[in-house]
């Protein structure tokens, strides 16, 4: 729904959100391991959702269900107001979705690929010629159009992929880990097209994804989801202040017991592996205090380290372990 | 629903007609089962007058099994790549992703069943004469692939490997024709073994093929054997979502 409000000459568009995805108390279990448990997913219109955790957090799990691939065992979902699974045809005729492993046909050429696509739509052959011309310039693929799949590369499926998923123009772009796989120049790429796509045209987009950077530069809003709960959830801004300023990350063999409620300009303080992390007002300033006070009940610091807090912190904060961890493991 | 189903069908066509390796194999196989099996063995059963006319309708449900293993394949193959989700995404029936697969495997076995007739009739073979028997027999082959298409993508529609899937689909592809009245006459067979190949589709395809008295009753029993073929295929592709 869009409210117009007139301020003089200048139009102010305001966009009133509705929420685009409703997903309440969702369940799902595979024999004994469960993959996802009461998980609520909220997400307003015309903005972007990161789901984001470590590898089998359940991401992909909820991405199914969110696209009726899948059926939860317990919990409802609704997308723009119709619920699943009664309504799957006609939602899926309003989602996008590229998967998380590359599912592009290595026998058919990128072209054949997306007429594919268009005619398993039930697009007529003019329309389909018309939007693989505009598609395959958007995501600048129409020289290596005519080339069979199996011979692109990671970033050229990946563009392709997401070219499939907009031949219908979708309401709803469903992302599982976009930009698994690529190198930091095809990231920066996908996430250029991503930003334009959302800016443009208005769509609602959720991505999945184990990338901090990814999800602080795209999303509107971050779900942080482990061991197939959700973590913790709110803008990336919210998520962030709600650490303090800054970061000090102090690395010492014994840690102090320290009654930090009696800083104020102490926002929080954790330990994690061999380090003592403490969220200040103002780093600059209040180191020098913090280390004289860690000293005096007797802890020997031997490095130091001060960040501006991101989302990592806010997963480590919540899950209690670094993301980057999981990924390498 | 129609558009989906054609859609997947031509993929498979356009795939199919650019593969040479499957291209060939599949021209190959019938050259070898006529020209040296049915060849072979027609020169050592001497009792047999004209083995290769007696015999090729076995090839030919041989052909067809063979197809329906291999759509199976092409199943899994999509399934375990995860192509498949394209479909399951699209706003189509879960019917027409499966008569997709089943009129690609259909269309592939009787690209090959025309060889295997085509060499047929160049190494001697009898064909019958009436147009009404030769459409039987069409009818007949036809709903007896896509009985066995049926179960091959139900079984490809849970299999976890491809190694699992052939185990499954082997099990049954040969024994299928040892136990009819493909290769011998049953007559002289065990009464155990008439019984179990009176059950068995394939003996009712070849018994519709050589002209039976029973034609009718045998081309019905195909007629359920694929539509209860598809349903199983159905039942356990649906399975897929939950």
């Amino acid at each position: 729904m869009v409210h117009t409000i007139s301020v003089g000459r200048v139009v102010i568009y305001e966009r009133k959100h509705p929420q685009m995805i409703d997903a309440r108390g969702l369940y799902k279990q595979f024999g004994d391991v469960v993959a996802v448990q009461d998980l609520d997913i909220h997400v307003q219109a015309g903005s972007v959702y990161a789901l984001l955790g470590p590898n089998g957090a359940g991401k992909s799990t909820t991405i199914n269900m969110l696209t009726t691939l899948l059926q939860p065992d317990r919990g409802q979902i609704t997308i723009a107001g119709l619920s699943i699974p009664q309504n799957a045809a006609t939602i899926r005729r309003m989602i996008g979705v590229t998967f998380q492993d590359l599912v592009l046909d290595r026998d058919l050429t990128g072209r054949e690929s997306l007429d594919f696509h268009g005619r398993l739509y039930g697009l007529d052959s003019q329309t389909r010629r018309t939007r693989i011309h505009e598609l395959l310039e958007l995501v600048e693929l129409s020289g290596a159009a005519d080339r069979l799949t199996g011979t692109y590369s990671g970033g050229m499926r990946r563009r392709l992929e997401l070219a499939r998923c907009l031949m219908m123009h979708p309401q709803i772009l469903f992302l599982d880990e976009p930009t698994q796989g690529l190198d930091p120049q095809h990231r920066a790429m996908i996430w250029e097209y991503l930003r334009t796509l959302q800016r443009t045209r208005g769509m609602t987009v959720v991505i999945t994804t184990h990338a901090m950077d990814e999800a602080e530069l795209l999303a509107d809003y971050v779900g942080i989801i482990d061991h197939g709960r959700m973590v913790t959830h709110g803008t990336v801004n919210a998520l962030i202040s709600q650490f303090g300023d800054d970061i000090v990350r102090m690395r010492m063999p014994t840690f102090p017991t320290v009654t930090w409620d009696v800083y104020p300009w102490v926002t929080q303080a954790h330990r994690v592996n061999q380090e003592l992390l403490v969220g200040v007002d103002n780093g600059a300033r209040r180191l020098p205090e913090l280390l004289d006070i860690v000293r005096s009940h007797g802890a020997q610091v031997i490095e130091v380290t001060m960040q501006r807090p991101h989302l990592g912190d806010v997963f480590l904060r919540t899950t209690g372990r670094a993301l980057r961890d999981e990924v390498t493991q | 629903m129609i558009h989906a189903t054609y859609a997947i069908w031509l993929r498979h066509m356009r795939k199919f007609l650019r593969n040479r390796e499957e291209l060939g194999g599949l021209l190959i196989q019938p050259i070898l089962w006529v020209g040296l099996f049915g060849v072979g063995m027609g020169r050592m059963l001497a009792t047999q007058n004209d083995y290769l006319s007696f015999m090729l309708p076995g090839i030919l449900a041989l052909t067809a099994l063979g197809g329906a293993a291999g759509g199976g394949m092409m199943f899994l193959d999509e399934r375990l790549r995860g192509i498949m989700r394209e479909y399951m995404v699209a706003p189509i029936p879960r019917l027409s992703i499966l008569l997709g697969h089943m009129l690609a495997t259909v269309s592939k076995a009787f690209f090959q069943i025309t060889i295997v007739c085509a060499i047929g009739v160049l190494a001697g073979a009898t064909f019958p004469n009436s147009m009404g028997e030769i459409a039987r027999g069409f009818i007949a082959l036809l709903c007896f692939t896509l009985g066995f298409a049926g179960i091959a993508l139900a079984v490809a529609s849970r299999s976890r490997s491809i190694m699992g899937y052939h185990g499954m689909i082997f099990l049954f592809n040969l024994p299928l024709l040892f136990a009819s009245n493909a290769l011998y006459e049953l007559d002289s067979a065990p009464t155990w073994m008439q019984w179990v190949a009176q059950c068995n589709p394939a003996t009712w395809l070849i018994a519709v093929m050589r002209g039976s008295e029973s034609a009718l009753v045998y081309l019905s029993g195909l007629v359920i054997f694929a539509v209860l073929g598809t349903w199983f295929a159905l039942q356990r592709f649906q399975q897929l979502t939950k």
